[in-house]
């Protein structure tokens, strides 16, 4: 479902991203992890359009990620949520709905006020609204065109432990469902229940992408270590 | 176009919102009304004391009986225009250090990612930012007209193409900037425009020199060429003052055109944005991002940043310490200050402004200005740092929870963290003020007299915006009594010492003896808010914003 080939990001001289290749297939739920400055918000801008590549490929459904046919697939949540001041929270959805035309969007946009328990809000201004709810507002935003590819950047920050529970439990849905997620965060055990597959990055690279069980084994660990413990084990400086 | 129509449908909405609020609460049209208010005012004013008939100006001739120029009118026109081409290049020098957006950071994370066309949100927003800029120039128009109301023919169409005049300009600098640093972040035209810049500066300049050379007079020829109708050509700065040019020869044919050269130019713009811009999201990310930043500041949800004027924001420090406890506020503010300008103790800001003084001392020397103007300037710089004192208490030290915790007393947190303000201010009047004294010829006790009051009214402005903040909880009592306080301390503090010291200046006729008097009288002041800041520091509680 996606594939980033050789993918470099430079500021200046400086790699922010330095030469990853890696791909998503369709269903396929990934932790992004990485310590801070290790490239995971940058890669992801990168595969979203928010930010231009230096160089590489990245594919979506086998169009090029820029194009109107690639962007119909995919939904990004930011990691800060900027919504518009004067939209109500209903008024949002509106808005994507008719940005990805999608039909009959009430009904949709009603059960995720209601999971998000938004639907007391929903005539609320973007501009009254805390982090907190601008966060599920962004999130109902993501997944009302019920995209085949999501991409969260760190999506439980700011969220109260309810909203935090109902995003792993939309996480689990979503991939029963067959979507494909990629999921950077710093709250790793966040993705170690759900995630099929864990991709490490550390100064731009990628330093280990696999399945936790392989990952464990390849880091020379016994059983019974946790995800953090290896996290730490890998990107800790030599 | 689905875009463009979104996009409408969009802000159709948001409009109604800000209806629906403003009907919620009118009290928001308020200072809207005041200043509608304040126009009619104005031109009632002057249009009601129009009715004198006033004799046409008669021109002064020359040797040979032949009318001269209008030569005030002309070095009006010529310094207006001078000061649009300065605004002008300063922007697309700018344009090359930082973008515009014309973005929220609401349309980065809900509309860049999401199946539309880049270059079709692009037109509907650069053609959407018309509209503020018409908005600015309606105000622009009536306000400046305001003061002339009653000697202009404030018909229609004078408005109408006075209006468009000044919208266009405004207008036209963003997707010139937008184009600027597209170019400049693809092809790297940085040099290129410093080279025009400069190139077009010392053209403007011959244009200045050489007509003012050529006259009897420089100043009576310097703007005969700028100000002249051919200028009119001259893209933007021109064509606006073209349009404008319909108050003289009301002929709408001939502004019109300046109106569609503006058309004809903003659509080449727009084509060279869209062809050279390509997948610009991340060329605005930045620009968008600060401009929300600015915004939240502007409402107050996000602290004033101690670093926003910073010179030397990146500069590496290796500063021993100065001591342990408060000590270490002064140390805080001393790196603080040295990147904030070249030298902690003496910068870049500090230079100019002593430099002014001895520009004006110098010029007095030589009878070019009179003493006046020193004095004047003096006045200034104490009401300028009168008034960085009242804003010392909103910044810094006070809004951090460290100046709570570090173990020491309150009297040495308070004076660690003012002492390098002190030192600096104490330098700086130093400098500006005995050279200036000693070249001007003023009077020698001058220079204690600035020092005291400078230092004097800094401290009572300091004592001014703290006290309240520190003596009031938060609340109602603090909006209703804060006023009364600060009027409180106004009307016996402030406004006694000003009386003593222009009752001195009448007796002595004196600006020496006014200023000493002022600062006598404010040091007492200053004495006292200090000693009543220090007896309640204690109580001064952390506020999370």
């Amino acid at each position: 479902m996606l594939i980033v080939n050789n993918l470099i990001k430079k500021y200046g001289k400086q790699n922010a991203v330095d030469d990853i290749s890696f791909e998503l297939q369709g269903g396929e739920v990934v932790g992004l992890l990485g310590p801070n400055g290790a490239g995971k918000s940058t890669t992801m801008k990168c595969i979203v359009g928010l930010l231009r590549k230096t160089s590489g490929e990245i594919t979506l459904g086998g169009y090029d990620h820029l194009t109107v046919e690639a962007k119909r697939l995919f939904s990004y949540i930011p990691e800060t949520p900027y919504v518009y001041d004067l939209l109500t929270v209903r008024e949002h959805l509106q808005f994507i709905a008719q940005a990805y035309n999608v039909k009959d969007w009430k009904k949709k946009g009603d059960d995720l006020l209601e999971l998000f328990e938004l639907n007391d809000k929903a005539d609320k201004l973007g501009r009254d609204l805390s982090k907190g709810m601008r966060q599920k507002v962004s999130i109902c935003c993501a997944l009302l065109p019920d995209p085949q590819v999501l991409f969260f950047d760190e999506p439980m920050i700011g969220l109260d432990p309810k909203a935090i529970k109902n995003t792993r439990q939309v996480f689990r849905e979503l991939k029963n469902q067959g979507k494909t997620i990629l999921v950077s965060t710093h709250l790793i055990d966040s993705v170690e229940t759900i995630a099929d597959r864990i991709m490490i990055l550390k100064d731009g690279r990628i330093i280990g992408n696999d399945s936790i069980a392989n990952l464990k084994m390849q880091a020379e660990q016994g059983a019974g270590v946790s995800l953090e413990d290896l996290f730490l084990e890998l990107t800790k400086d030599a | 176009m689905r875009e463009i129509k979104l996009l409408l449908r969009k802000d159709l909405l948001i409009l109604l919102n800000n209806i629906k609020l403003i009907l919620r609460n009118p009290l928001r049209l308020l200072p809207y009304a005041a200043v509608i208010g304040y126009f009619l005012f104005i031109y009632w004013l002057r249009l009601g004391s129009g009715d004198e008939t006033s004799t046409p100006e008669i021109p002064e001739l020359d040797t040979n009986g032949v009318p001269l120029p209008n030569f005030s009118f002309q070095n009006i026109i010529g310094g207006v225009t001078i000061l649009a081409l300065m605004f002008l290049f300063f922007q697309l020098y700018r344009a090359t250090k930082k973008n515009v957006s014309f973005f929220k950071m609401a349309d980065v994370n809900l509309l860049f990612t999401a199946p539309v066309k880049p270059e079709n949100l692009l037109i509907y927003y650069m053609g959407r930012s018309i509209l503020p800029s018409l908005g600015g120039a309606v105000l622009f128009t009536f306000y400046g007209l305001s003061q002339a109301a009653d000697r202009l023919d404030l018909g229609f169409w004078n408005l109408f193409f006075t209006v468009l005049s000044v919208g266009f300009f405004f207008f036209l600098i963003q997707p010139i900037r937008f184009l600027v640093y597209t170019l400049h972040t693809k092809y790297g035209i940085l040099e290129y425009i410093k080279s025009g810049v400069v190139f077009l500066a010392i053209l403007l300049g011959g244009m200045i020199l050489i007509p003012g050379l050529m006259a009897e007079k420089f100043w009576q020829g310097m703007f005969s060429w700028i100000a002249s109708p051919w200028f009119d050509l001259f893209p933007i700065v021109g064509w606006s003052r073209g349009i404008m040019s319909y108050w003289s020869h009301q002929n709408w044919l001939l502004s019109s055109a300046f109106v569609g050269l503006y058309c004809l130019f903003y659509f080449v713009v727009l084509k060279l944005v869209i062809q050279f811009s390509g997948y610009y999201y991340e060329d605005v990310l930045e620009a968008t991002k600060s401009n929300e930043e600015q915004l939240e500041k502007v409402r107050g949800k996000k602290e004033v940043d101690e670093g926003t004027y910073s010179l030397n924001s990146k500069k590496q420090l290796a500063l021993p310490d100065f001591g342990p406890g408060a000590q270490a506020f002064y140390w805080r503010n001393y790196i603080h200050a040295s990147r904030q300008d070249f030298h902690p103790l003496f910068g870049i800001y500090s230079l100019i402004m002593v430099g002014l003084g001895i520009l004006f001392a110098v010029l007095s020397l030589f009878d070019w200005f009179s003493h006046i103007v020193i004095y004047f300037y003096l006045i200034i710089l104490i009401i300028l740092y009168f008034l960085a004192g009242t804003g010392r208490a909103n910044i810094g030290d006070l809004k951090k929870p460290f100046f709570y915790l570090i173990p020491a007393s309150w009297g040495s947190k308070f004076w660690n963290m003012i002492k390098l303000d002190l030192v600096q201010l104490t330098l700086f009047c130093t400098v500006l003020i005995v050279p200036t004294v000693l070249i001007a010829g003023l009077d020698w006790l001058v220079i204690p007299g600035f020092l005291i009051g400078i230092l004097a009214f800094y401290l009572t402005g300091l004592g001014i915006n703290l006290i309240p903040q520190i003596g009031l909880d938060e609340g109602w009592d603090r909006v209703l009594i804060k006023p009364l306080m600060i009027g409180g301390i106004i009307l016996f503090g402030l406004i006694p010492a000003g009386l003593t010291s222009i009752f001195a200046f009448v007796i002595t006729n004196q600006f020496v003896w006014a200023l000493l008097t002022l600062s006598v009288g404010m040091s007492f002041i200053a004495l006292i808010l200090i000693h009543v800041t220090l007896d309640i520091l204690k109580r001064l509680e952390f506020k999370e914003l």
